[in-house]
């Protein structure tokens, strides 16, 4: 799981460095982490199947075995995130 | 058991709410029990089949209705059959005094208005009475459940919304029971 907060403070971490495996090139910076890279593991995979998944709620709640209204509220919650994030 | 609506809401759960209020509804009937408001239930001398299910039907739909018009005002989005779902999958608890009451008998009630200490002689009532309070507040944790993941709200505007829903719901349904039985 990628490092998103700094360990010593809790500030939200930039990435500095980029590496290629293949000619060892370094690209160095200072870039914001991508949006979703910011949320937690569990709701990254929650998006990751809701995309499988065709953006069907119906789909979500059968397969997670929950029911509709508590997939939307998760998805409700993930949204908010993003939306703070955004900020 | 608190919420169980984490893993069942909409027309499953209206279905297997249904099963549990038709079984209250006959056992009610049979043993004299009247589910007659959202959160009340009373023992009388004589029911019938048409009365015992006229007064779930009544409190039934007192409670969507109103709790339905309080997501209104706390949310935006939700569907109407979660809330009719999970709402009447939380009175299934009052099956357990559908059954209570059957077996539960009633002392007479001119002797009880003469001295009401009487009812404490019948042990079965007693029984009834003390199972109520626990049959209670479970059945109005799982109406909050039912407001909070339908909705998909908490904190202070879910709390509000769900105490003045109960209690509108509460006089709708005896207003309506006075008027229309």
């Amino acid at each position: 799981m990628l490092p998103t907060n700094c360990p010593s403070c809790q500030a939200q971490l930039k990435v500095k460095c980029l590496k290629c495996e293949n000619c060892q090139t370094e690209v160095n910076g200072s870039y914001d982490l991508p949006l979703l890279a910011l949320l937690p593991e569990s709701e990254q995979q929650f998006i990751l199947r809701f995309v499988i998944n065709s953006g069907s709620l119906k789909e979500m709640a059968s397969e997670l075995k929950l029911s509709y209204p508590t997939v939307r509220n998760m998805l409700n919650d993930i949204i908010n995130k993003i939306n703070t994030n955004e900020k | 058991m608190f919420n169980p609506f984490t893993r069942i809401a909409g027309w499953q759960a209206f279905g297997l709410g249904l099963v549990f209020l038709i079984l209250s509804g006959v056992i009610g009937g049979f043993g004299n029990v009247v589910f007659d408001g959202v959160i009340d239930t009373h023992l009388v001398k004589q029911l019938t089949m048409l009365q015992s299910f006229s007064y779930i039907a009544i409190s039934l739909l007192s409670l969507v209705l109103v709790m339905w018009i309080a997501g209104l005002f706390i949310a935006k989005g939700f569907r109407f059959i979660d809330i009719l779902g999970t709402m009447t999958l939380s009175k299934a608890p009052f099956l357990l005094l559908a059954f209570a009451g059957y077996f539960a008998k009633m002392p007479d009630m001119t002797e009880v208005m003469k001295n009401p200490m009487i009812i404490f002689n019948s042990i079965s009532m007693v029984l009834f009475m003390i199972l109520s309070i626990p049959v209670l507040v479970w059945s109005i944790t799982l109406m909050y459940n039912a407001l909070k993941i339908s909705c998909g709200v908490s904190g202070g505007k879910l709390t509000i919304a769900f105490i003045a829903g109960i209690l509108f719901a509460e006089t709708i349904s005896k207003l309506l029971i006075y008027f229309l039985l």
